[in-house]
């Protein structure tokens, strides 16, 4: 019989363990391995508590802003730009990527413009942001929905370009009007794509809008980082950080949960 | 009543956009389809034998010659002239039953005609209890049938059809072959059957016409006067030889292979 310590049958032990951790296991296993190496790094004093916290200052940094209430209010202002940019970004994204892979007047005048308009950084925007808007919620708006609106626009005009010739093919043969075959047919085909489009756009939402907060704003979850850093106060820093990625994390699985409803026939 | 349904084809040729100028998919060819007849078309693979079914069915704009149906010019797809694709081109967003109310929304009926005119049609091919799933969890079998169900209930005059089982398994061919006669005897449209199986054509065409390598011009015509059902057993006299002078013309070098 086999020594059941011996390094033969440990690997795949082990193996079977990492193997086994599927669904919400895996990621617990890996923000638990991150956090007790933070915790060790931090407990071992190797770097200063003020350059790099530890988990546990962190933690209370983060009560701390949930008690004194200006978590609650920064977190509602930014959620609150996040959903408007998206929306209006988002809703002429869409309306626009339709019309230029269909219409091809409107594809001739925007196309070129648009594309060129796209290697630009959103963070790039956010002084002739201020400049038109001011440091209120404009900028804010315009910048996220800027952001929004170009990926959205493109993923959707993509998607209206390689829609697989025979469903219109189909489509004609069947005697649907032009506009039947837009609504039933070139809609659905596009979806995939259009779905891809907004999941992005969600992301770049939320990269937008704490570019836009970090310079000029006077609340929101990135004005806070701003001010976190005028007091040197890397707890908070580190708290809202999380904060933002754990944000973005639910907000694409909301996002890919209601993209798998709404193009349920394709996989993947 | 006349019957409709009349295809001509006369002297039409189609080129392409080549890198290096225009190149000839089909040579001036001239086809008649008689109303309700079952014709097979036959080829070797690029012959150009699907390009002139896609000119039949307006999908593309032959080069020189005209096609007409009952007297009128092709000028692009419509309904009286319905396909049916090898790869069956189910809009998986439907349902097989929405599929099929896809081809009838033309008609503006009432929506419970609507709903019982589209059963009946999967009754037809004998889909009624999966009418409510969706491409993807059907078989390629299943798919085609809906696809022939959703093509047929808009009524067509003149059936296309490409390869449409070319990529089924010998069995579920041959139950599609005796479903497709069974509703083509009912409805009564005029078939072109494109296909690159000998026997396919031989068991359900009433004529078959041959075609050269590309750039395609058809180099035999064959009637088939025989019953249906039919099988290359029972009726070995006559289509056997006819077999064999078929596959000599498509494959003239090794007349005993088979693509």
């Amino acid at each position: 019989m086999a020594d059941p310590a011996s390094p033969r049958r440990v690997r795949p032990l082990l193996a079977m363990g990492l193997a086994g951790a599927t669904g919400l296991g895996r990621p617990l296993l890996s923000f638990g391995f991150i956090l007790m190496l933070w915790f060790f790094v931090t407990a071992a004093g190797l770097v200063p508590e003020q350059i790099f916290p530890s988990p546990l200052s962190v933690w209370q940094a983060g009560v701390e802003m949930a008690e004194n209430g200006t978590l609650a209010t920064d977190l509602a202002v930014s959620m609150r730009r996040a959903a408007t940019g998206f929306a209006i970004g988002s809703v002429l994204g869409v309306t626009l990527g339709l019309l230029t892979g269909r219409v091809a007047l409107v594809r001739a005048l925007l196309n070129p413009f648009l594309t060129l308009l796209r290697p630009i950084p959103a963070i790039a925007l956010v002084p002739v942001a201020i400049v038109w808007f001011g440091i209120g919620e404009g900028s804010k708006y315009f910048v996220v929905s800027y952001t929004v609106f170009l990926t959205v626009w493109f993923n959707t005009h993509h998607g209206m370009e390689y829609i697989p010739e025979i469903y219109l093919r189909a489509s004609r043969s069947l005697g649907a009007s032009r506009q039947r075959e837009f609504l039933t047919v070139v809609i659905p085909a596009a979806a995939p794509h259009i779905v891809a489009g907004l999941r992005l756009g969600v992301a770049l939402a939320f990269l937008s809008l704490v570019a836009a907060e970090l310079s000029g704003a006077s609340s929101g979850l990135g004005y806070r980082l701003q001010e976190a850093r005028q007091y040197i106060r890397t707890d908070r820093m580190f708290a809202l950080l999380i904060l933002l990625g754990a944000l973005g994390a639910c907000v694409d699985l909301l996002v890919r949960w209601a993209g798998r409803k709404l193009v349920h026939w394709q996989q993947g | 009543m006349a019957m409709s349904g009349h295809v001509r084809v006369d002297q039409v040729s189609i080129t392409f956009k080549g890198k290096e100028g225009p190149v000839t998919a089909l040579a001036p060819t001239t086809l008649h389809l008689a109303p309700g007849s079952f014709t097979a078309l036959i080829g070797p693979s690029g012959c150009g034998k699907s390009t002139l079914m896609n000119a039949i069915a307006g999908f593309v704009t032959p080069a020189s010659g005209a096609i007409t149906l009952d007297g009128t010019g092709i000028s692009g797809p419509r309904p009286d002239v319905g396909v049916i694709f090898q790869q069956y081109a189910l809009f998986p967003w439907f349902t097989a039953l929405g599929n099929v109310k896809f081809a009838l929304k033309r008609l503006g009926l009432p929506k419970a005609e609507l709903q019982d005119r589209a059963m009946a049609a999967l009754e037809e091919v004998n889909l009624a209890d999966h009418a409510r799933k969706f491409p993807q969890e059907l078989s390629g079998g299943m798919k085609q049938r809906v696809a022939i169900a959703r093509t047929f209930a808009s009524g067509p005059k003149v059936l296309l059809m490409d390869e449409p089982f070319g990529a089924l398994d010998a069995q579920t061919r041959i139950v599609m072959h005796r479903l497709l006669i069974d509703i083509w005897q009912k409805h009564r449209a005029t078939v072109l059957f494109v296909t690159h199986d000998v026997d396919e054509a031989l068991l359900l065409a009433d004529r078959v016409c041959v075609m050269s390598q590309a750039p395609g011009r058809i180099l035999r015509d064959y009637p088939l006067d025989l019953p249906r059902p039919r099988s290359l057993r029972a009726q070995a006299e006559v289509l056997l030889p006819i077999r064999e002078e078929i596959i000599e013309l498509l494959h003239p070098t090794s007349p005993h292979s088979r693509a």
